[in-house]
Parts: structure tokens; sequence; C-alpha cells
């Protein structure tokens, strides 16, 4: 007979083995992280830079001596000069007009956003409040209100049809309609124009954006503009309403002064009356907002360039060492669910560079408006940003996600790869390389780079808002990026997401 | 003979690694993969007969992407020794350390540039299959010069690999060189630092060899250009060959 044996019993975890602790396996990853002393250096190597670079870029920018500016009723710098065939309206009114032609006189095509149409203007001076129906050659008839505003009415042609415009005024109140008959209106919209007083000028308007001619020869760009002049023609011209004034007078808005130098080349506008009741213009100029001033946001962010290099360099070498080592053993020895090393290598480096980024970008920002401030960026023209207002919080904390982002894209093809090399390489010429070829490249292929490369995201960093009622050319070496903020920082979303995934099933899938 | 031994150590390390042939197969590729679809990118509409644009210079623009692979490979022929402790059999073999990193710059340099000739060249013959205005004008000296780039950064990524005695390291610092540099030489709003950049740093100045047309625009002349980027990449050799001799492996 036999003593009975006893056998200790197995340990077993007390944590549930579906849990076992993501926080610990944070935690470890996190000491992982912050032992190595070299990360730490190039992660505050990579903060210093951002700001840095940012600053440098900052301090060499000046601006002053410019033409004069105005100031649309929103305070944002707008064009206002357009010949104006006008006569005041005291108290309410409707303005009716049939538009029967417009042509250029330069023998050019014309603008897509020449305007011919009828406008209530608070004053004759430039900047002053607004409201205007217009045709246009190429977007139809618009209903247009403080340089800023912009509602589509219908896509009628001028060149085939006339088209009837009317506008009512009601106290603060205007609506404004399109006709192709003259009996049956559609009414484009109601809009309240603040500043609008008793009196306001009524009448007839006639504009066209300068002409911008873009060569670029892959690299080398030079835009020139000219002006160009139109000839509108309108008959049917009625206003219903009290009006002191004499009659019908002329005046161009903005005119250039005696002392302008250019004011020699541009030959006088004029109005002409036939007996009939066909009113000839002939002008130039526009009433829109005005976009060539540059970026003021986007001009405090030049560090992200750089620092993102060393997000790649973090991201890539906290997997590629622990391969290279061998410590990757250990790690799946010690959490054999693969997934959630991958998702704690993830969050815990994503974390980091976030932060690092936030704080760097945050910095450089606030210490590049200073500079810029001081080197002539001053309001009006360029008036203060708030870095807890968008467009500077959007940038601020876009470009912090844009670091984190690649630093986990970098990670996550470091799985993939399973070395250091190929993956910064890999992902360097990913996020960067596109901007690099957009410079050199034709202008379709440049912007089509910049809509499908994760180089897309840096238009997170665009503070300026372009109006779609302003032609404009989107060049990239102005620092234009043919998708908007949200959308562009999303394509480098998706190139994350999509290399998570493939290490997510390569990491399964293989041998460590 | 000590020469042709070293020589021929350097020749047989890299030959017996695949990761060389596949970097060398990359940049004929990529060389030629990329300048084709950028040549395919110009339409008779952006480039009428005569064209003002630069297709030369764009049909070369496979080098931009190229350059990195051949930064990779400079960086891991000495790296990877770093990273493996073959140096120090190197080293014991070959004790002249001065000859360790000539040889090693010679049969590289030499890999380069049959690998560059190979993928520029292609991309020259592509181009003109696809560009609806072939090419015109001296093509020589982009086509050399490009060739050249590709050889220097390789000699880049060699120095800066034993200056740094780390892979990722220098590759990090030499794709900062190749692309963040030319990045903000266009989009710094600083006129000044534009010109400076354009002209010293070694990447938008050595790329100034590809342009045939307009050459009266360029921040640095061609030839004087690809001076810098030689300039860069010697130096940092000779640098890191004083480094080398200097330190314990």
């Amino acid at each position: 007979m036999t003593a009975p044996t006893r056998t200790p019993a197995p340990y077993r975890s007390a944590l549930h083995p579906a849990r076992a602790g993501f926080g610990r396996l944070m935690r470890a990853e996190w000491t992982k992280f912050w032992t190595v002393r070299a990360w730490l250096l190039v992660l505050g190597m990579a903060a210093v830079v951002v700001v840095g670079i940012s600053q440098m870029g900052a301090s060499g920018s000046v601006t002053g001596g410019g033409p004069p500016i105005v100031l649309g009723p929103g305070g944002e710098v707008v064009n206002d000069s357009f010949r104006f065939t006008h006569r005041s309206l005291t108290g309410d009114g409707t303005l009716t007009v049939r538009v029967t032609g417009l042509k250029s006189n330069d023998g050019e095509a014309l603008e897509p956003w020449a305007k011919a149409g009828i406008i209530v203007k608070s004053s004759l001076k430039q900047g002053s409040a607004y409201a205007a129906v217009v045709a246009t050659p190429g977007h139809g008839v618009r209903m247009q209100w403080d340089f800023t505003h912009d509602t589509a009415g219908p896509s009628s042609d001028l060149g085939k049809a006339p088209q009837w415009l009317r506008l009512k005024r009601l106290g603060g109140k205007l609506t404004g309609y399109a006709s192709v008959d003259g009996e049956k209106w559609t009414q484009l919209g109601e809009v309240g124009v603040g500043g609008l007083g008793r009196t306001v000028q009524v009448g007839l308007l006639l504009g066209t954006p300068d002409h911008e001619v873009v060569q670029r020869s892959f690299g080398g760009t030079s835009a020139r503009s000219g002006r160009t002049t139109v000839t509108g023609t309108f008959d049917h011209l009625t206003l219903q309403g009290t009006s002191t004034g004499a009659g019908w007078t002329s005046t161009d808005i903005g005119a250039a002064g005696a002392d302008d130098p250019n004011a020699g080349n541009v030959p006088p506008n004029t109005t002409q009356v036939s007996p009939t009741g066909t009113y000839t213009l002939t002008g130039q100029g526009d009433i829109a907002p005005q976009e060539n001033s540059p970026d003021l946001v986007q001009m405090g962010f030049q560090g992200v360039f750089v620092g993102l290099l060393f997000m790649t360099a973090l991201g890539t070498l906290f997997v590629s060492t622990e391969y290279k080592r061998g410590l990757i053993r250990t790690t799946f020895t010690a959490t054999p669910s693969r997934l959630k090393v991958l998702a704690a290598k993830a969050t815990v480096i994503a974390a980091i560079t976030f932060t690092t980024g936030l704080l760097a970008t945050a910095v450089g920002f606030t210490w590049a408006q200073r500079t810029l401030r001081s080197n002539g960026f001053k309001p009006p023209e360029f008036p203060d940003l708030s870095l807890l207002e968008n467009p500077s919080l959007r940038a601020v904390v876009g470009s912090a996600a844009l670091l984190s982002l690649v630093a986990v894209l970098a990670l996550s093809i470091g799985v993939v790869l399973r070395n250091s090399a190929g993956t910064i390489a890999t992902v360097v010429v990913l996020v960067v390389l596109p901007q690099i070829l957009s410079f050199a490249f034709p202008l379709p292929a440049a912007q089509w780079l910049l809509r499908v490369t994760p180089a897309a995201a840096f238009a997170i960093e665009q503070g300026k808002k372009y109006y779609p009622q302003v032609q404009h050319n989107c060049l990239p070496e102005n620092g234009c990026y043919p998708l908007t903020p949200y959308n562009g920082l999303a394509v480098l979303v998706a190139y994350t997401l999509a290399a998570l995934l493939l290490a997510a099933w390569t990491v399964r899938r293989r041998d460590a | 003979m000590r020469w042709l031994g070293s020589l021929h150590a350097e020749w047989t390390k890299l030959r017996t690694l695949p990761s060389t042939w596949w970097l060398l197969a990359a940049t004929v590729v990529l060389t030629a993969a990329l300048g084709a679809a950028a040549a395919s990118s110009v339409t008779t509409r952006i480039c009428p007969t005569p064209c003002n644009a630069d297709t030369t210079k764009l049909t070369l623009s496979g080098v931009q992407l190229s350059q990195a692979i051949c930064l990779v490979l400079g960086a891991l022929s000495i790296g990877a020794e770093y990273s493996t402790g073959t140096i120090r059999t190197t080293l014991t073999a070959m004790p002249g350390r001065w000859r360790v990193l000539t040889s090693k710059a010679a049969v590289l340099s030499l890999l380069t540039a049959v690998a560059g000739a190979v993928g520029v060249l292609s991309s020259l013959g592509l181009a003109r299959l696809i560009l609806p205005t072939p090419p015109d004008g001296a093509l020589l000296r982009p086509a050399t010069g490009s060739i050249l780039i590709l050889v220097l950064v390789t000699l880049l990524g060699l120095s800066l690999a034993t200056l740094l005695r780390d892979t990722a390291g220098s590759i990090t610092l030499g794709l900062g060189i190749l692309y963040v540099v030319p990045i903000l030489s266009h989009l710094v709003n600083s006129p000044t630092w534009q010109h400076r950049l354009q002209r010293w740093a070694p990447m938008p100045a050595g790329l100034s060899i590809q342009a045939t047309k307009n050459l009266g625009a360029l921040a640095i002349a061609p030839w004087p250009g690809l001076g810098v980027l030689a300039a860069y990449a010697v130096g940092l050799l000779g640098a890191g060959g004083v480094w080398f001799r200097l330190r314990d492996a």
C-alpha cells in the first residue's frame, strides 16, 4: 500500500483569460518605450524640430507695402470694384431687368465668373453690404450677398436666351428671383442683409474677374493676371419704389485713382442708353472675396514635415527592434494573443506621438504667429488667430494627429516588413515623396497625387477658406491642396487602417 | 593585390545578400516606372508643340524615388555589418580601415552606376514612346547626371551609416536630406531661405543637373549643383572614414 502523494494545485491566474489585462499590456509597452533613452531623445528632438523649423519659416516671411485692402462686412478681405449704373432707393422697392448679352472686349473667352445683373448696395463705398442677382457665363444665375455668400439659381445660358432678374427689398430683407420670360418667376433666396440704411443704391452691376494665366513649366511657375473688360446689354429696366435721384447715374466702384500707374492702360468704362431703353455697359473688376493673401495658419506648420521623419523612425523602431533582438518572442510568450499586442503597441505609440506632437504644434504655431505679427502680418488683413478656435485649432490638433498617424502607419508596416531600413524608407516615400513630385508634375497629375496618397493629409494645415464662387488655381507650390482639410486627413487615416489590418493579418499568420 | 583582395571580399559580401539584388532591381524598375508614369501625365493640352516644359527633367523624375532605395543600399552595406557584428570579422581579416571603406564605396558605386544606367536609359526610352513630343536637346548631361546622383546618394547612405553605426538612424537622416529639405525649399514662406536651401542643400542642388530648359531660373547651375551633392557625399565619407579609423568597431 502506497502513501497517497500530494500534488500541489497548478498556478492559475486570478484574471479572466479573455480579459488578461489590456491595461497591463499597455503598461508593458509603455515601459518598453520609456526605458530606451535614445527613443526619448528622438521624441524630444521631434518636438524641438517642429517648433524650430516652423519658427525659421515664420521669421523669414515679411509682408507689407501691398495695395490698400478692402474689407467686407464680415471683416474679410474682398474685391469690390465693378461698373455700377445706379440710383437711390428709399424704403422698399423692386428692381427688375432683362440681361440680353454679355461678351468679352479683348477677344479672350469670357471668365466663368463674369457677372451681369442687378444689385442693392448700402452705399457706393467699397466693401459695403449688398445683395445681388447676377447672370454668369459659366455658372448660371446666382444670388450673392455680402461677398462670401452665394446661392445657385437656374443654370441657364446667357448666350442662348436672355435672362430676367428681379431683386425685391423689404426692410432688411432681400429676395432674388429669376425668370426666362418675365412672367413666371423662380425665387432664388430670401436673405437678411445687415447694415442697409433706409436709402440704398440700386442698379445694374457689370464686372469680370481678372484673367489669370498660369504658366507652369513643371516646377517653375509664373502666374500672370490681366484685367479684362466685358460688355453687358440690359433692357426692360424698371424700379418700383421711391427714388429721390434724378435718374440713372454711373459709377466705377473701386476705380483706379489718378495716382494709380495702371490707370492709363485701362480704357474708360461707359454706360450708353438707347432710345428704346437698352443699356449697354462696359466694365471690369469683381465683387467677391479675395483669395490672394497668404495662408497665415499654414505658415506656422512647416516643421511638421521634418517632425514626421522622427515619428516614422519611432513607430518603426518600436516594433522592428523587437524582431531584431528577439524580444518579440518573449512578448508573445507573455501575451499569446498577438492582436492584443499589436493593439497595445499601436495605442501606446499613438498616444505618445500625439501628445508630443500636440505640444509641439501648439507651441510652434503660437510662437510662429507672434513672429509673423512682428513681420508685418497684422490685422485687419490678417486677423488675430485664436489657438482655441477653428481653423487654428483644427490645424494644430490635426497636425498632431497627422504625426501620430504616421507613427502608427510606420508601426504597422514595420510589423509586416520586420526590418527598420525598408519600413522607414517605405513610409517616408509614401508620405513625403508625392509632395515633392507634385511640384514637378503637370498640374492634373500633381493634384491627383495629392488626392490619393497619404500626402493629402497635409491639407489639415490649411487655414484659408476657398470660396466656390471664386475661380482659383490650386497650385501645390503655393501650399494649396485639392482636398478639404478633413478629407485630406481621412486619406491618411484610410492608409493607416489598411496597414493596421494587413499587420494584424500577417502577425497572426506568421511565426515570430 | 591587397586591394584586389579587399574589393573581392566586399563584392562577395554584397553579392551573396539577396537584399542587394532586390534593391538594385527595385532601383531599375522604380526609376523606369515612375519616369514612364510622369511622361504619360503629359498631354498635348499641357504641352503643345513646341513644348516649353522640361520634359526631359520630368521623365527623369523616377530618380527621386529610386534614390531612396540607393540610400538604403548604401546604409545597409555597413549598417548591417554593425548590427550583426560582422564588422569585427571584417576588420580582423582586413585591418586597413580606409581600405575597407574605399573598397565598399567602390563596389557599391559600380553596382549602383550599372543599375542606375539601366533605369535611366529605360526611362528615357519609354519616354520617347510615350511623350507626344519627344524630348529634344542634349540628353547626355541629364542622363549621366541622374546616374551620378544615384551613385552619390548610395555613398551618402554609406557615409551616414559609417558615422552613426546604425541603419535606422542613418536612413532617417538621409531621407530627411533627400526629401524633407526639398519640400521646405518650396514651401517655406521666406524667399531668402528658399534660395539658400535650393543652392546649398544637397538634394535640390543635385537635381538641378536634370534641367534642360530655362537654366537661367535655376538657383544653382547644373554641374555646380551636382558638385554640391558630391561635396556632401564625399565630405561625409571622409568624415566617416576618420571616425571609422578612430573608433572601436
